[in-house]
């Protein structure tokens, strides 16, 4: 039944999603081309077309931000809506197991989160990539970067591990999400209002800490290394661990709450 | 063999309100029951607890002599008061929905009553007026062969016309093996069908008799009893 309910899961949610992508891939070949007619100007005058390249590019970083916020706000309401709202009915009513629910449910939203990160970075490069000179700069000053920190010595399984951990992230963000809107359901009033503040609650919970391990782990590397000088390949070798582990913890904790509220304390009103 | 509905001593409190009061009721096979009573007596809260959709305060509830779960679900077909339908949905990707998760639900028979009423398959949900998409909901829970088929208010929000084709297509569609619990304040448009009463008041059972029952030992309707039992 899983994946029958990730199909249905998938069929509600790409029309919107896939045109937020299109957006992306549209905005991302305007704005090239008005780099490039802004490169034909030369410098000393400022054309109309100019300022339409400027333009341009403002409602290309908008449209970026749009697409991030826009998605984040629908799965939000399609989470809410399907699970607690009226299509509810439907839902809880089907003779599916509630894990199934929302693994099901989890790994769409993160499915469609990774796509659109990725879809706006590859604009990114692309744009940048495209116009040599920034790119070339800013490859040279990656380079720098690297060999300041010493990270060059960042082993591949570090990267793929990384890359996990970084996916578990998401998936945590997505049930965070889903157990503030579960919780906010216990109350028989201000449900929504209710989901907020557990947000903000375990929002601010997380920072703090995060805080407390940033403090501990910078105390005891100064102590190890002896001196001044970090070696960031080192340390960012082992920050994998930390966030996979973060990621897992939170994932755990985050879902064992939406399957409490939504198998034992489930009350659609 | 185990009455399809089992409650013992079902309660369910809001705060300090109960929406039911300490409910004892077994509804047998092959029926058809009406759940009679006024708005806010606590029929919907009934239902929605034997549907899983609400958690009992105190008191348990069996189908088919299991608690709310993945089984009972397989042999509950329900029909909620609102509209649970995803708007962007086609009709035809509805009879797929329903094939693909119940596996008792008859495609052929769905078809067949979508025909009848001249609902095309190719029609989204989100064009079609309120009264269709509450009979598009009717026939995909009446496609299903089901032990016991929970409608609530089935035909409260739609003309007189349209009451007598869904009370129509609940008596012919239904699997015989089953049973039917309807829940109205609509009496006397379902009285005709009814072998069995229930009436529900304040959250309590105040009578559970045979309709015919009620008729012969009250000399009265159906309809003309539950007025004088829910009188103001």
């Amino acid at each position: 039944m899983l994946g029958k309910l990730m199909k249905y899961e998938w069929k509600a949610t790409w029309k919107l999603l896939l045109s937020a992508n299109i957006l992306t891939v549209v905005m991302t070949g305007l704005a090239r081309c008005m780099v490039y007619l802004m490169g034909q100007t030369g410098h000393s005058d400022f054309r109309m077309v100019d300022f339409m390249a400027v333009m341009v590019l403002f409602t290309y970083v908008g449209s970026m931000f749009a697409v991030c916020i826009g998605t984040t706000i629908y799965l939000i309401h399609r989470f809410y809506t399907s699970t607690y709202g009226d299509q509810g009915y439907l839902l809880h009513t089907l003779p599916v197991d509630t894990h199934h629910i929302i693994i099901a449910k989890v790994l769409v939203s993160s499915a469609w989160v990774i796509i659109n990160m990725v879809s706006i970075y590859l604009s990114v490069i692309f744009l940048l990539a495209t116009s040599s000179e920034i790119f070339h700069s800013m490859m040279e000053g990656m380079v720098d970067m690297i060999e300041y920190l010493g990270a060059e010595r960042i082993s591949a399984f570090t990267v793929i591990m990384t890359l996990i951990a970084f996916i578990f992230s998401i998936f945590a963000k997505v049930l965070k999400v889903g157990a503030c809107i579960s919780l906010g359901q216990l109350s028989p009033n201000h449900k929504l209002l209710l989901s907020f503040a557990w947000y903000v609650g375990i929002y601010v919970v997380e920072q703090m800490l995060q805080s407390i391990y940033f403090v501990v782990t910078i105390y005891y590397q100064e102590k190890i290394s002896h001196s001044d000088y970090w070696n960031y390949g080192s340390y960012f070798d082992r920050q994998w661990e930390t966030a996979l582990l973060a990621g897992i913890i939170s994932c755990v904790v985050y879902y064992v709450l939406t399957w409490y509220v939504m198998g034992r304390k489930l009350n659609l009103d | 063999m185990a009455p399809v509905v089992q409650c013992m001593g079902l309660t369910k409190t809001y705060g300090r309100k109960i929406a039911l009061n300490q409910i004892n009721l077994n509804l047998e096979r092959g029926r058809i029951i009406g759940l009679l009573g006024p708005n806010g007596s606590g029929k919907t809260t009934l239902i929605k607890i034997m549907n899983g959709l609400l958690k009992p305060t105190a008191g348990e509830v069996l189908i088919n002599g299991q608690r709310p779960g993945v089984d009972t679900k397989l042999r509950i077909s329900y029909l909620p008061e609102r509209t649970y339908l995803q708007p962007g949905m086609k009709v035809l990707e509805l009879v797929q929905y329903f094939q693909d998760f119940y596996p008792d639900f008859r495609v052929d028979r769905a078809f067949d009553m979508l025909a009848r009423l001249q609902i095309p398959p190719q029609e989204r949900l989100k064009n079609l007026s309120k009264g269709t998409k509450e009979k598009v909901q009717l026939i995909m829970v009446m496609s299903r062969d089901a032990d016991l088929y929970i409608l609530d208010e089935p035909i409260a929000g739609v003309d007189p016309a349209a009451r007598d084709y869904i009370l129509h297509t609940i008596v012919n569609n239904y699997n015989r093996c089953g049973s039917i619990l309807v829940s109205t304040h609509l009496i006397s448009d379902v009285e005709n069908i009814l072998d069995e009463v229930v009436f529900i008041k304040y959250g309590s059972i105040v009578l559970h008799a045979g309709a015919e029952q009620i008729r012969r030992n009250e000399r009265k309707s159906v309809d003309q009893f539950f007025r004088e039992v829910f009188a103001c």
